[in-house]
């Protein structure tokens, strides 16, 4: 299979971006087309190994190596290869439900355990994987398919995420009657509002759902279950219901000043600014908390790389980044040694404009946020911040201030994306679902099924907050689990 | 087997000649054997290992577990009391100290590992072995790859060290000091009782674990070496003496005996030492003459290097000049002879499988399978039988007589000239699959010229009455030649020319030819 020879002759080459001084004009992608042949010769890299890893979704180290919805990256990097884009498109699709928004949002486990990046960079298998939906879709392969047949059941999914999503696709094409709840304005969950539209422009969320729609799915939006309509109504008029609503409260820095007018957590900002975009479609319509102010994001996550990049489209005057951890090494340290996620320094989009715009990269690293700073009208005016060092105190690691360093930093904006806790209570407390130690909903991986017959949880409400990708396996393998529950066997992978 | 055992120890009596088994049913007869025709080790190869290069079916389905052929092969030795006198090694995904206590009470006293030493040299078992693209640059020659190793011997030191400290640990356990008191001790080892499951149920492990009853005297483990009866070979009584100051010193010697058809391998120990003492070139041509009278044994001249002339008057066995390296082998009939050479069979089957290097010269019709894998020698005959030139990859073989059947299969390097005298060799005896023919007259004169004076020595070393016919003729007979050529090896061989034209030289220019057919997709 393959080319024995491709990673020989070609070296790595992604999905170009667009340059940062002209994207961040805009909110539309940051990717460039890439080139049909590029693309071919890209998968030509792929070594079709003995004992391949990009598949194996294997957790190590507490991190993914490897596809957690074990993509059969070797074949269809092949048939990319071969110019087979029809039958890589099928394969694809045989294992993700939603390659659009894996191939554009996953920070991609699989190219960490690729073996080729043991002697170099490794084979670009997010660029292909995208590269090859986006084919499907231009040139009209993806078409709604409804099941043959009903099976007469009728399922309810809570939260339309990736989690949510993927189980209603998959339970739809098992012939059940899906109806999907989602508290937004929209179908999509962090797809749609979690994540900004320069990473995943909404029409590419709206095309997925109006096929879903297409093959059957209900979806009913503004509509918050526990609040809107009781839970427990879903158990009357369902067979099933499959709850994916997230891990959505958000961690909190609760330090003097978090009061302050101009404090937000990351989400609500993402929110509304996304929210701003899909309903005016203008960028100057909707000034928010970051025009030409300082801005200081916490966390340094994905989030906060969002957020960066949102504060400078809106052309905020600075924008700082606090993590609290070490700059990562270049290259892999020793004890994080190859198939693991690699754990090395990387420049995200984010802070890529952020460089271009301000001439540094925003990250300030092992800094901790002391207090924010308020003028007397309850204004944020500043952030406190400090150096730390990590010291070992009682067998664990703990920041510990390094004397002297406390400094103060202008900030009219704050945001906090320092990651989530948890789902939230209200239909667990309602309908009396087991929790585990960290609030997450009990339900065996593999299973699924809470304490509540006939419910089934799924995604970050069941493992806490995770990739994309991990939503998509547990939606599926959820609604695996829902229609052995509903017809006694199944059929789903 | 007793033969290549010998012929092998023979062409170098330090080694030991380990013959490797597949572990199966009835490998412990199969061993049995192997040990009377003297292997100095037995090696039962388990059913888990295989290179990368093996396609999967082979690495999964091939042979049984080692355990079960190591078993049953040192019963069968004990009971024939064989055991003392081979070591009996064992192979097949070996990993650990557990491992090699268990092959060593199961019998065993030599152990091999492959797969766990080469993963701690960095081995990402791609499976591609054999594509040339190894990308930890172990199974390669590609510089661009080999700059990728990253392991190191010390890796290797490690890995056997921490399995020597687990065996260590495991026989002070069990009471035993040394391996040859542990070896074949099935006693110590017993069936764990934990494991329950219902697959196991009805399985009778009493025939792995016997010990066949022997009387004391029997030897348990390896305790003497093969009787390979060297001494008594004609090189150990006569040749060896006589081609000293050859061997040490270079100087010419020439050497006339008798020989008769129990001499085996005559002239490869002297060989050895030519090898031994002047490098693979051997000495200048001809520098050790040895003259036999009679009719020779098998394997005449194996593996003889650069700088022997034999010069048989009579005849010879099968094997003649088996894996030649550079030696030259003359065999012709006696001057009264009264048969015709070119009708009657003077050397047996199997003449110069192997050969890398070399010349002969052989007046008379020799067996079948001539120049199986020749890779190197070129050889003159008057006739051959069936299967001549199968799996050539080099050399040159010129037949001034008939062939038999199946000629040139799997011919993939040098080149065949056959006189072709009743017309039907291309159409009766040509194996086609993978040569060409020409008739010898439309290739450029040069090359004519080549085999011309190729007959001419012929007859120079054999007064071949053949040839000097041919040679007086030679325009008509010129005419009646074929010419066989490999199509690979001529693309191959265009390609060289064109680089050595582009002012390349050696393996440049092979490199360069190399790519070229590798860019034509070949």
């Amino acid at each position: 299979m393959g080319k024995p020879t491709g990673f020989l002759e070609h070296e790595r080459q992604s999905i170009p971006d667009r340059s940062p001084l002209e994207r961040i004009k805009d909110w539309k992608e940051i990717h460039e087309p890439f080139n049909e042949d590029k693309v071919r010769q890209q998968g030509s890299r792929c070594m079709d190994c003995g004992t391949p890893y990009c598949h194996t979704g294997m957790t190590l180290a507490n991190m993914a190596s490897g596809c957690p919805i074990n993509n059969l990256i070797p074949e269809w990097n092949d048939l990319v290869y071969q110019g087979k884009w029809r039958d890589a498109l099928d394969r694809l699709h045989k294992t993700n439900n939603f390659p659009e928004f894996t191939g554009r949002v996953c920070p991609a486990p699989c190219e960490g355990s690729c073996v080729l990046g043991v002697i170099e960079p490794p084979v670009t298998i997010k660029s292909i994987e995208c590269s090859i939906i986006d084919k499907g879709f231009a040139e009209g392969w993806v078409t709604p398919q409804p099941p043959a047949s009903r099976s007469g059941k009728k399922v309810a999914v809570v939260g339309s995420g990736p989690a949510g999503m993927a189980a209603a696709d998959q339970l739809n094409k098992a012939g059940h009657s899906v109806t999907v709840y989602e508290r937004a304005d929209r179908i999509g969950g962090l797809l749609l509002y979690g994540i900004p539209n320069m990473k995943l422009e909404k029409e590419i969320v709206q095309r997925r759902v109006d096929l879903m729609a297409a093959e059957g799915i209900k979806f009913i939006v503004s509509t918050e279950i526990g609040k809107d309509l009781p839970t427990k109504s879903l158990l009357e008029d369902f067979d099933s219901v499959v709850l994916c609503c997230g891990a959505t409260k958000p961690r909190d820095l609760p330090i003097e000043g978090r009061d302050l007018k101009g404090v937000h957590y990351a989400m609500e900002f993402l929110t509304i600014n996304t929210q701003g975009l899909l309903e005016l479609k203008d960028v100057s319509a909707f000034e928010t908390a970051a025009k030409s102010k300082d801005v200081v994001v916490i966390g340094g996550g994905d989030t906060g790389t969002d957020c960066v990049g949102t504060s400078v489209r809106h052309g905020c005057k600075s924008i700082t980044q606090l993590e609290i951890m070490p700059r990562p090494p270049e290259e892999r340290a020793d004890d994080n040694p190859w198939p693991e996620w690699p754990k090395v320094y990387k420049m995200d989009y984010g802070q890529e404009e952020a460089k271009e715009v301000f001439g540094e990269d925003p990250r300030n690293y092992l800094t901790m946020t002391k207090k924010f700073l308020g003028d007397d009208r309850g204004n944020l005016k500043g952030v406190t911040i400090c150096d730390i060092e990590w010291k070992m105190e009682d067998g664990r690691y703990s920041p510990v201030e390094v004397q002297g360093s406390e400094r103060e930093i202008p900030a009219q904006a704050a945001f906090l994306a320092m990651g989530f806790l948890g789902p939230e209570d209200t239909i667990a407390e309602e309908l009396g679902l087991e929790r585990d130690s960290r609030s997450n909903v009990q339900a065996e991986y593999g299973r699924f099924s809470t304490n509540i017959e006939g419910v089934f949880a799924a995604g970050d409400m069941r493992r806490g907050q995770s990739l994309v990708v991990w939503a998509i396996n547990e939606g599926r393998a959820a609604a695996r689990e829902c229609d052995r529950y509903l017809m006694g066997e199944t059929s789903l992978p | 087997m007793a033969e290549l055992i010998h012929d092998l120890k023979n062409s170098n009596h330090h080694a030991r000649i380990n013959v490797k088994l597949v572990s199966e049913v009835g490998v412990g007869t199969v061993a049995a054997g192997v040990a009377k025709a003297k292997a100095d080790v037995i090696l039962v190869s388990g059913y888990d290992g295989g290179t990368g290069a093996s396609p999967r079916s082979s690495i999964q389905h091939a042979g049984a577990p080692w355990e079960l052929g190591l078993a049953e092969t040192n019963q069968t030795l004990l009971l024939n009391d064989l055991r003392s006198r081979v070591i009996l090694e064992t192979d097949g995904q070996l990993k650990t100290g557990r491992d090699v206590v268990i092959a060593c009470l199961l019998g065993a006293e030599e152990f091999g590992f492959a797969t766990a030493p080469l993963i701690t040299l960095g081995c990402l078992m791609m499976r591609v072995c054999h594509k040339n693209t190894c990308p930890v640059g172990i199974a390669t020659q590609d510089p661009r790859l080999r700059e990728k190793f990253a392991g190191g011997a010390d890796a290797v030191v490690n890995f056997m060290n921490f399995v020597a400290e687990e065996i260590r640990e495991t026989m002070a356990k069990l009471g035993f000091r040394t391996i040859n008191e542990m070896v074949g001790r099935v006693d110590k080892l017993e069936l764990r009782k934990a494991i329950n499951h219902w697959k196991a149920k009805g399985l009778d492990y009493s025939g792995i674990l016997y010990r066949p009853d022997v009387d004391p005297e029997v030897g348990t483990y390896c305790q003497m070496k093969q009787d390979h009866l060297l001494d008594r070979s004609l090189d150990n009584r006569e040749i060896l003496k006589q081609a000293l100051p050859a061997i040490e010193s270079g100087i010419p010697v020439s050497i006339d005996l008798q020989v008769i058809n129990t001499d085996r391998v005559v002239g490869t120990m002297t060989g050895a030492e030519i090898s031994r003492k002047h490098g693979p070139d051997g000495l200048p041509e001809d520098t050790v003459r040895i003259n036999l009278a009679g009719s020779a044994g098998q394997s005449l001249g194996a593996f003889c290097p650069q700088g022997m002339t034999f010069t048989v008057t009579g005849d010879t066995n099968d094997y003649l000049g088996k894996g030649l390296s550079g030696g030259k082998i003359i065999v012709r009939p006696p001057e009264d002879s009264p048969f015709v050479a070119h009708e009657n069979i003077i050397a047996g089957n199997v003449c110069f499988y192997g050969a890398t290097a070399g010349q002969a010269f052989v007046s008379g019709v020799v067996g079948e399978r001539f120049c199986v894998r020749n890779s190197g020698v070129h050889a003159v005959v008057e006739g051959l039988g069936d299967h001549g030139c199968e799996y050539m990859t080099g050399g040159l073989v010129l037949c001034l007589g008939k062939t038999g059947r199946n000629f040139g299969a799997g011919m993939s390097g040098g080149v065949a000239y056959i006189y072709d005298e009743a017309g039907d060799f291309v159409s009766t005896k040509l194996n086609t699959e993978m040569v060409k023919t020409y008739p010898l007259v439309e290739c450029d004169d040069k090359e004519i010229d080549e085999v011309k004076s190729l007959i001419s020595r012929h007859v120079e070393y054999t007064h071949s009455p053949r040839g000097t016919e041919l040679l007086n003729d030679w325009r008509l007979a010129a005419e009646k030649f074929v010419k066989i050529m490999p199509e690979d090896y001529e693309r191959v061989l265009f390609a060289l020319k064109k680089a050595e034209d582009r002012g390349l030289e050696g393996d440049a220019a092979i490199q360069a030819a190399f790519e070229e057919n590798v860019a034509a997709g070949h």
